[in-house]
């Protein structure tokens, strides 16, 4: 299935900011399996094997999860909270987030967020951060592995 | 031989009474002498004898007569032997009188020594009270001397009462009239205390408001950030696609066409960026410390010349003094100042920008003088207004934020900031800070200077 085995977990509820997002890491030359999530919920679902993902495989883990802090239903910052307080709170989440301004940074580095990122506007500069965040994730940095 | 003995006393024996014989009758032949005398004497004493009868009798009467006069003299002996007891009794109390006498005289003579001790001790006595009696005298007069003065003292007493009661009169009459004055300023400070209570009310309310508005203005700051910036990055991100992979299908107008895409929303989100910061200013809290002005002045060239042609422009810095400010937003006027100098002297083939200061009532002025591009002075009003440009985009780039953010940082240290200019002779910007002392204290955001204006 489709989401099984998957290496990156996305959650973004802009489809160009995520569409510009897989295409920056997928010209990074990452070839990890990347899936993208609309919003919160739906980020949830997927991590807990829940709703539409209740089929999914409970022991396969993504191994980096990028996170919009500005999402419907469920924001990102709930997803942070409730992934952060449970028995996956070893995978890294990187907040990718379009604001400057938010309000919560030191709250997401308090509730555990790995990195907190705010996306440039400039489309080169962004295709440069996001590479950077691929590279070193999941190329530099050695995650858990079951 | 016995018998010889007894011989010898026989004829000593005859012998004696021989003699005795003889002795015998020589001793007759006196006796018969003696007879006749004695014959003789008796009739001599028969004469004698009645001689003596007749003496005898005169004897008998004389001794009567002695018996008579001793009988007389016995009871003269009697008398005197009485008179002579009377006499000896007498005697006895003299001796006793006498003792008596003598040992009044010894006392007396005690006595009259004691007296003489005593009359010593008298006059010494005297001659004290004489002395007292002058000391008296003295001190008598010392008194009437203190009693002269305290009657002096006491006439003046009397003029400094007088004083006095009429001072109490005149403070009565004044602690009457600042009883009124107090009861005046009682009612006073019940009317400011209640005053005082509506304002804080009212500043309570208005605070609440303020908050509520400050709330509305970040949430609008973080909508304007996160949604305005999203669409942006979109453009540009697919212009930079159209770049990349399409640019082969387009003429030379689609390319520029789809560059001005890409600068114009690079631009769009360096607007934003300066609105945020330009409106954050308004609500960061101040934290103020002494700024060493010369090193904060010195790396902020250093970083802006970095990537201009720093050989050409001639860049002269006076010493500066100590200041009082936030550093980390005084760094961001210099940054402003420091880059809007060298961007306006670009076109300049000598370029010259002086940074100094001078102090003025507390004060210091810092100032940055270029030789640039200038500006109109009747368009000063403009010149600090965010967003307001008084040159063309084509000219000099830039999204005319710089100098209204150093207007709001300067204004959030109580200061002030002003310029001078000439069209193309060149432009000088001052601001003016607390001198520097020691300490560090927080200013507070005025209200009613948030966000944007």
């Amino acid at each position: 299935m489709a989401y099984n085995d998957v290496e990156i977990l996305f959650a973004e509820d802009s489809e160009d900011d995520a569409m510009l997002t897989i295409r920056a890491l997928q010209k990074s030359g990452l070839t990890n399996k990347i899936y993208h999530v609309k919003d919160g919920a739906e980020a949830l679902e997927f991590i807990y094997c829940t709703g539409a993902y209740a089929l999914r495989d409970i022991n396969d883990h993504p191994k980096l999860i990028l996170l919009d802090l500005k999402m419907p239903k469920v924001s990102g910052m709930e997803v942070l909270a409730k992934i952060k307080e449970g028995h996956l709170k070893y995978i890294p989440v990187v907040i990718l987030t379009s604001s400057k301004e938010d309000p919560d940074i030191k709250k997401c580095y308090s509730l555990g967020a790995t990195s907190y990122i705010v996306k440039p506007v400039e489309s080169d500069n962004f295709f440069k951060a996001i590479k950077d965040i691929g590279c070193y994730w999941i190329i530099l940095n050695q995650p858990f592995k079951q | 031989m016995y018998k010889e003995e007894r011989l010898n006393e026989l004829v000593i024996t005859i012998r004696e009474l021989a003699f005795q014989n003889e002795e015998k009758e020589k001793r007759a032949a006196e006796l018969v002498i003696a007879n006749k005398e004695l014959a003789f004497q008796n009739k001599e004493k028969e004469k004698r004898a009645s001689e003596l009868v007749i003496a005898n009798g005169e004897l008998t009467f004389q001794n009567e007569e002695k018996e008579k006069r001793a009988a007389e003299l016995v009871i003269a002996n009697k008398e005197l032997a009485f008179q002579n007891e009377e006499k000896e009794k007498r005697a006895a109390e003299l001796v006793i009188a006498n003792k008596e006498l003598t040992f009044q005289n010894e006392e007396k003579e005690k006595r009259a020594a004691e007296l003489v001790i005593a009359n010593k001790e008298l006059a010494f006595q005297n001659e004290e009270k004489e002395k007292r009696a002058a000391e008296l005298v003295i001190a008598n007069r010392e008194l009437t001397f203190q009693n002269e003065e305290k009657e002096k003292r006491a006439a003046e007493l009397v003029i400094a009462k007088k004083e006095l009661t009429f001072q109490n009169e005149e403070k009565e009459k004044r602690a009457a009239e600042l009883l009124i004055a107090i009861n005046e300023l009682k009612e006073a400070e019940i009317n400011i205390r209640k005053l005082n209570e509506e304002l804080e009310q009212k500043v309570i309310e208005r605070t609440v408001q303020l908050e509520t508005v400050n709330n509305d203005l970040e949430s609008f700051s973080y909508s304007v950030s996160h949604d305005l910036r999203a669409p942006i990055r979109a453009i540009n991100g697919y212009a930079k696609i159209l770049d990349e992979d399409y640019a082969g299908k387009l003429d030379a107008d689609g390319i520029k066409a789809l560059k001005s895409i890409a600068l114009n929303s690079k631009k769009m989100g360096d607007l934003i960026d300066d609105l945020l910061a330009f409106s954050k200013l308004g609500r960061k809290q101040v934290t103020v410390s002494e700024i060493d002005m010369d090193a904060l002045v010195k790396s902020v060239r250093e970083e802006s010349l970095y990537d201009d042609n720093a050989g050409k422009i001639e860049f002269t810095l006076d010493k500066l003094p100590l200041a009082k400010g936030d550093p980390s937003l005084i760094k961001q006027v210099w940054i402003n100042l420091i880059s809007n100098a060298i961007k306006y002297s670009k076109y300049k083939s000598k370029p010259a920008i002086g940074i100094g200061a001078y102090e003025k009532d507390k004060h210091i002025v810092y100032y940055i003088k270029d030789n640039g591009a200038g500006f109109d002075m009747r368009y000063y009003d403009k010149l600090f207004g965010v967003f307001q440009r008084l040159h063309s985009q084509e000219e000099f780039e830039g999204t005319g934020i710089g100098l209204a953010i150093v207007q709001k940082i300067v204004h959030r240290h109580n200061g002030i900031v002003w310029a001078e200019s000439k069209p193309n002779e060149g432009t000088c910007f001052y601001f003016s800070l607390l001198a520097g002392q020691t300490g560090v204290s927080v200013l507070t955001p005025k209200t009613g200077h948030h966000g944007l204006q």
